[in-house]
């Protein structure tokens, strides 16, 4: 909650107001434009020292903090700044933004190029290019020395071919060493694939590691590595190198030549609301499982339709005719790799558990302490299940309610 | 003419026109089998009828003691009866000691039907209605007449009738009244019960048994199956055929349509069918009759028994060049069998049902890809690495990582046995009884190999979902591998392993000396080479595996091993030939046709109802279905297990 | 929904399953056959460009055709030559309305690349990761579909035809292979010109893909407190969180809940 990036009037109005009391150190520090975007006044860097003459202090200590957030941030260890004013080239990243902020894929891809930015020594600058919204308020910590943006109305829409086209324009102008792109199915995957072809390039795709001017590439549906030297554009994947975690970039602005529209053969026509329980079960992100424990099915049912859970069920469950078949989660029945499995009153037999053996977080609610799925759980709620669940939901709502208030104010 | 001479002329004319009208309708009924494919014909097994009648047959109706002496009297006295009332009436021999047989037979034939009729008071729900409650009346109306009509030829009554009837006039007109009375009730009776026993016969009534089922008997497909022969294995197909597997009735050899009309909708194969009893769309019963049905054409809405349990009767038509799937049965129907041959084992007229459900599921799985449930996936798992769950091949020695095991071809060439792992290496549970096996062949000092990761799953599942083409892979490639290295025996704790390797092997060149690990270790227990304590007083019933039982008739070596360790087994009611299967075997778990209880719980439930703490198992199978089932509920152990845990280390030779 | 004048083709490889290693009909490339089957019924052609070097592949191959097509056209193409050339020279005869395929190879470099370059080649519109065609308008040459995003959540986009799109794997799963359509199904071979070698491949090292290392959450502490902190905390793993009391429960759970962002 606290990353979420909020207006404040009275800030920008102090900014706007250069006879306030409080516009220097206000107006010092980033403006952010109408979309959330970052705005630099290159007059405000540095201040005026005790013989008149403007001072800049490059270790960037003395720079405050943004007016937006003061208060939170303060307590903040403040990273030197890692200024790139003439680079020696470019490294172009094109961020994936799922709702218009850095996901920890986009992280490590920013921590790759300027790994390569800097390698031996080097002066890259670091390229983040953006489409449509951005809320996010670190680019400077997730290493972008320079930022292009694309915030037009069509861009809030899904339209790789138009963002293709962009890129094409970026690489041609900035003629970047490397070109890296998320390898993901959050666009980056896409988009890479588009510019590769329409560059006529060869990209390395699954890219894992780096090692010197060797990359190391999943191949064969990730059976099989291919260890080749590094090309210009890369896809990349999570984890292929510690994201920024020392440095403060610029994350300046940068001017582009105007990007020419082109025909779109795509046309979005938005997303389409799926009800979690028509999720197939081996694709759900977040499963409510109910077992033979249950005593309220109608209770579950309500609790997963609240928490917006795909409902599952042990195998018991199933033959008791409580849940239907294509519901059953373990060997015997669908294997899930959910993010979060909720295990409700489910002892938790072998097949089941090693149905749920991908999945990244079990919470167990089970009435039998030493039972296996406690054993295998991360966080388990020992007690009576429909008890727990209606505290859960009526916590939920609450909290829901309180989000709600929160995006009135 | 008097009412006598007038009935001595017209029965010859009755009986030659209901024989001719029977002939006419044999031929009939013969073209409609002659509809079916190819197979060979055994003729010396119809000289064998009347001792597999007596014999074979017989020696499953026995099993119901009231049914086989009414049988017994009826069919007996039907048989009597019906060759001497063509030789008295039709060729008129007039030897009177023909006529006292007649009398005799008739009356025998005659008490049968009174029993028969006392049976079908109140009718068990396995028991057909509609013509087949008509048939006790018929037999007695047959026998009757017959007796009636032969009382006075016999001379037992000649003396009485002129006395009777010609003292004077008066009484002689009402006498004469009488018997023209007499003889239009007689000839309609005579009528009714040819018509029934001889016209019906061949055209469809319920004495077309006695007539298909001679036939069948004679010339069965499992020849072997008669004078206490086993024959199990399901029969190979040729992949190079054009159609493969049964889609219209057409498509079953003719001996197998032959088969279908001898069925006598007794119902015992419903009484016995685990799927049916679970409330899934299966009853034997009424397939073997569907299949009467798509023989001749039309549709099933004069079947008089119980319904595939959950479908209308009377919804489903078919005929000879109609597919049956969908049509006439659905498909689900065939999908619920677990294969586990109750049905067959009690049939009193031989009819292999399993054969029939497996050929029709053959084309739904290699013609239509049509395997319903988990069974496309585990079908191509197989295909893919030789298991059903699609675990790394070279994964299958995981679990022995700590055994020392010695592999052929790798360690060794030859060896005395040849342990068969099966698909048990990739599961947990049944591990342990793999390694209790491993423990117990040490302890006995027996020299054995395993093949390690080179082993394929036997293709049991494969074949019973239908898939004969990679069961026929499976087998080629074990049988190649294992005709590299020399043994003497096999030994497998998987009856169905044992059971391919056995039996359906052998079609392809695989030819074993192959023992269930509880007839080998009884074996041994027998040497003296495991010695177990006699003291171990369990709580414990026995759950015979179907493949090792029925399939293998394997049913003493299990007992001998419980009773050896000193456990007084508390049987349960259904056991040995009629035990109930457990639910795993054919595939029925993957196939996973819901009903309403699961067949696991049902045998759970049996087992529970003896008060035993342990219910012994002989069967990788069977221990995961009836581990499945929900707690409290006994303790599930492979026999090798408990044998483990009463085994008396021998230090002598340490 | 079978489409009478629509052409479209499936392109199909041979797969490679993921623990024996063995050749098998490759997953996505099987659901593009599907979805082309759904749309286009028995005039669905398949595509399929390499050799058959084994038996084992040519059963791989057939199972393809076990789904219920007649017959699959090969382009005999010798590995590792790059496929691209030779297909986009075959389709542009062909004239498919659409072009379905998987999203990326079981084997190879496995790069997803093919789709793109086809598209690049042949002038079409492309799209990835497709689960679904909901209808198509011959008349202003658009088809609805929609597209797989992460999570079962999907997207619904209109796409002028002719398109390649390539097919996710949260598509329907592909119908059961049967054998006997399968051995009888053709496979007819087709001539090629041109025949390209893949110069570049050949200098890449290729091995078994090594197990990549779980990230560590590295602490990067800042102050002697920090650093103090980071030594002492327990370590992660071992058995997870245990409390008691509904209230309590409901609490921590909610916390995991928000903590993992899926609420
Ligand atoms: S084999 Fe068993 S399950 Fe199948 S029909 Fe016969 S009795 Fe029923
Ligand atoms: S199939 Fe056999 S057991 Fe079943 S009803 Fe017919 S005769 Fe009886």
């Amino acid at each position: 909650m606290s990353d979420i990036f909020r207006r404040d009037p009275r800030a920008e109005w102090i900014a706007r107001n250069r006879l306030h009391p409080m516009h220097k150190p206000v107006a010092e520090g980033p403006v952010r434009g109408p979309s959330g975007l970052l705005r630099k006044n290159p007059h405000a860097v540095g201040f005026i020292g005790p013989n008149g003459i403007k001072r800049i202090d490059r270790s960037g200590a003395s720079t405050g903090g943004s007016a937006t957030r003061q208060s939170a941030k303060q307590t903040e260890v403040i990273l030197p700044l890692h200024k790139v004013d003439e680079p020696d080239f470019y490294i172009v990243v094109a961020l994936d933004l799922v709702s218009g902020r850095l996901n920890g894929h986009d992280k490590d891809v920013l921590g790759l190029a300027q790994k390569l930015a800097n390698i031996d020594e080097a002066k890259g600058a670091v390229v983040a290019v953006a489409f449509g919204e951005l809320k996010e308020e670190n680019l400077d910590v997730a290493g972008v020395d320079r930022l292009i943006h694309f915030y037009t109305d069509a861009y809030q829409e899904y339209n790789p071919e138009q963002r293709c086209a962009d890129l094409q324009v970026i690489v041609k102008e900035l003629q970047p060493r490397h070109i890296l792109l998320p390898d993901s199915i959050n666009g980056g995957g896409d988009l890479g694939r588009r510019l590769a072809a329409k560059l006529g390039q060869r990209p390395a795709c699954g890219v894992w590691k780096v090692n010197g001017d060797q990359v190391v590439c999943r191949a064969s549906a990730g059976k099989n590595d291919i260890t080749r030297t590094l090309p210009t554009l890369m896809l990349v994947l999570e984890e292929c190198s510690e994201p920024v975690s020392e440095t403060r970039h610029q994350s300046l602005i940068m001017p582009l030549n105007e990007s020419q529209e082109i025909n779109s053969t795509i046309e979005d026509q938005g997303n389409i609301s799926v009800d979690p329980n028509a999720i197939p079960l081996a694709e759900a992100g977040f499963i409510l499982s109910g077992g033979n424990g249950i005593t309220d099915w109608a209770n579950f049912h309500s609790t997963a339709k609240s928490l917006r859970a795909t409902e599952g069920a042990s195998r018991v469950a199933v033959d008791d005719g409580n849940m239907p078949r294509e519901r059953q989660v373990g060997a015997t029945g669908t294997w899930v790799t959910a993010q979060v499995y909720i295990a409700v009153g489910i002892s938790g037999a072998v097949q089941h558990m090693q149905g749920i053996g991908k999945c990244d977080k079990v919470i167990a609610i089970n009435t039998d302490e030493s039972c296996d799925m406690v054993k295998r759980a991360d966080l388990s709620a020992i007690g009576d299940s429909s008890e727990i669940l209606a505290e859960l939901v009526s916590l939920v709502e609450q909290n829901n309610n309180e989000k709600g208030a929160d995006h009135d104010q | 003419m008097s009412s006598s001479a007038l009935l001595s002329q017209i029965m010859p004319i009755l009986i030659f026109v209901a024989l001719l009208l029977a002939i006419i309708g044999a031929v009939r009924r013969a073209l409609l089998w002659s509809q079916g494919q190819k197979s060979t014909i055994h003729w010396s097994g119809i000289l064998a009828v009347p001792r597999r009648y007596l014999v074979d047959l017989h020696h499953v109706v026995a099993r119901d003691k009231y049914m086989s002496n009414t049988h017994v009297a009826t069919a007996g006295g039907f048989v009597l009866t019906a060759l001497l009332v063509i030789a008295v009436y039709l060729f008129d021999i007039a030897a009177q000691i023909l006529n006292y047989m007649l009398l005799a037979s008739t009356m025998l034939m005659f008490i049968g039907s009174v029993f028969v009729l006392k049976r079908r008071k109140n009718p068990p729900a396995n028991l057909s209605l509609g013509p087949w409650s008509r048939l006790p009346k018929s037999l007695l109306i047959f026998s009757s007449s017959f007796f009636f009509l032969t009382l006075p030829a016999s001379g037992l009554l000649s003396d009485l009738v002129p006395e009777l009837f010609s003292s004077n006039i008066a009484e002689n007109i009402a006498g004469n009244i009488a018997g023209w009375l007499m003889a239009v009730v007689l000839i309609a009776g005579i009528i009714w019960g040819l018509g029934e026993m001889f016209f019906g016969m061949t055209w469809g009534g319920p004495m077309k048994h006695a007539f298909a089922g001679a036939l069948h008997l004679g010339l069965h497909r499992r020849q072997t199956r008669f004078g206490g022969g086993q024959s199990t294995g399901l029969f190979a197909i040729d992949l190079a055929e054009d159609k493969l597997g049964v889609e219209k009735p057409e498509d079953f050899k003719w001996n197998q349509l032959l088969s279908f009309d001898a069925c006598v909708e007794c119902g015992r194969c419903e009484k016995a069918c685990p799927a049916f009893a679970a409330g899934q769309p299966l009853n034997p019963k009424k397939l073997i009759q569907d299949m009467v049905v798509g023989m001749a054409g039309g549709s099933d809405a004069k079947f008089a028994g119980s319904p595939y349990p959950g479908i209308e009767i009377g919804t489903h038509k078919g005929g000879a060049i109609i597919p049956i799937v969908n049509g006439l049965v659905e498909a689900d129907t065939l999908w619920s069998c677990t294969t586990c041959r109750a049905c067959v084992q009690e049939c009193p007229m031989m009819i292999e049902h399993v054969d029939a459900i497996v050929d029709m599921r053959r084309f739904e799985t290699l013609e239509k890809g049509q395997t319903p449930g988990k069974g496309s996936e585990i079908l191509e798992n197989l295909i893919a690495t030789d298991n059903p769950n699609g675990f790394a091949p070279a994964s299958r020695m995981n679990w022995a990582a700590d055994q020392n095991l010695a592999v052929l071809g790798q360690d060794v060439e030859k060896a005395d046995v040849l342990l068969w792992i099966g698909d048990a290496a990739f599961d947990m549970r049944n591990q342990r009884t793999l390694r209790a096996m491993i423990k117990l062949l040490r302890a006995a000092k027996v020299d054995f190999a395993v093949l390690g990761e080179q082993e394929c799953d036997s293709g049991d599942l494969a074949r019973r979902l239908g898939d004969e083409a990679t069961f026929q892979r499976l087998a080629k490639t074990n049988i190649a591998l294992m005709s590299k290295y020399q043994f003497s025996t096999i030994v497998t704790a998987d009856p169905h392993a044992f059971h391919c390797l056995k039996n359906e092997y052998r079609d392809f060149g695989g030819q074993y000396h192959v023992q269930h690990h509880s007839g080998f270790f009884a074996d041994l227990v027998k040497k003296g080479a495991i010695k177990l304590q006699a003291n171990k007083a369990l709580s414990l019933t026995y759950h015979d595996p179907c493949y090792l039982g029925r399939y293998n008739g394997e049913y003493d070596a299990p007992r001998y091993l419980l009773q050896a360790m000193g456990i007084q087994i508390k049987e349960m009611e259904r056991s040995q030939t009629i035990a109930r299967c457990c639910g795993g075997g054919g595939g029925a778990p993957v196939t996973d046709i819901p009903g309403k209880q699961r067949i696991p719980d049902m045998r759970m439930a049996d087992a529970k109802e003896t008060q035993a703490e342990i219910v012994a198992v002989a069967c990788p199978q069977c221990s995961l279905m009836l581990e499945g089932v929900v707690e409290p509920r006994p303790e599930v152990k492979d026999i090798a297990e408990l044998m483990l845990d009463a085994l008396v280390e021998d230090s002598t030779n340490e | 929904m079978t489409n009478n004048n629509l052409s479209v083709i499936s392109l199909i490889s041979i797969g490679e399953h993921p623990t024996s290693r063995r050749p098998r009909r490759a997953e996505q490339d099987a659901r593009a056959v599907e979805l082309g089957l759904k749309l286009a019924g028995e005039r669905l052609k398949a595509l399929y460009a390499g050799t058959i070097e084994s038996p084992s592949i040519e059963v791989a191959l057939r199972s393809y055709l076990g789904m219920g097509l007649a017959e699959i056209n090969i382009l005999n193409l010798s590995d590792p030559a790059d496929a691209t050339l030779a297909l986009a020279e075959h389709l542009k005869a062909e004239r498919p309305d659409m072009i379905l395929t998987g999203v990326r190879a079981e084997n190879g470099e496995s790069s997803g690349m093919m789709p793109y370059l086809l598209a690049e080649q042949l002038g079409m519109s492309v799209i990835t990761s497709i689960v679904e065609v909901s209808s198509i308008d011959k008349v202003t040459q658009q088809a609805e579909v929609l597209q797989a995003l992460p999570r079962g959540q999907r997207r619904k986009l209109k796409i002028k035809l002719p398109f390649i799109a390539s097919v996710d794997m949260a598509a329907d799963a592909p119908r059961q292979s049967a054998y006997g359509p399968a051995m009888r199904g053709k496979l007819v071979m087709n001539q090629l010109s041109v025949q390209v070698e893949d110069t570049l491949r050949s200098k890449w090292q290729i091995n078994e893909g090594q197990k990549r290392p779980k990230r560590l959450k590295i602490v990067k502490a800042k102050t002697a407190a920090d650093r103090f902190k980071a030594a002492t905390a327990k370590v992660e793993g071992g058995s997870g969180k245990i409390v008691h009391g509904s209230s309590e429960s409901a609490k921590e759970i909610l916390k995991m809940l928000i903590d993992e962002g899926v609420l």
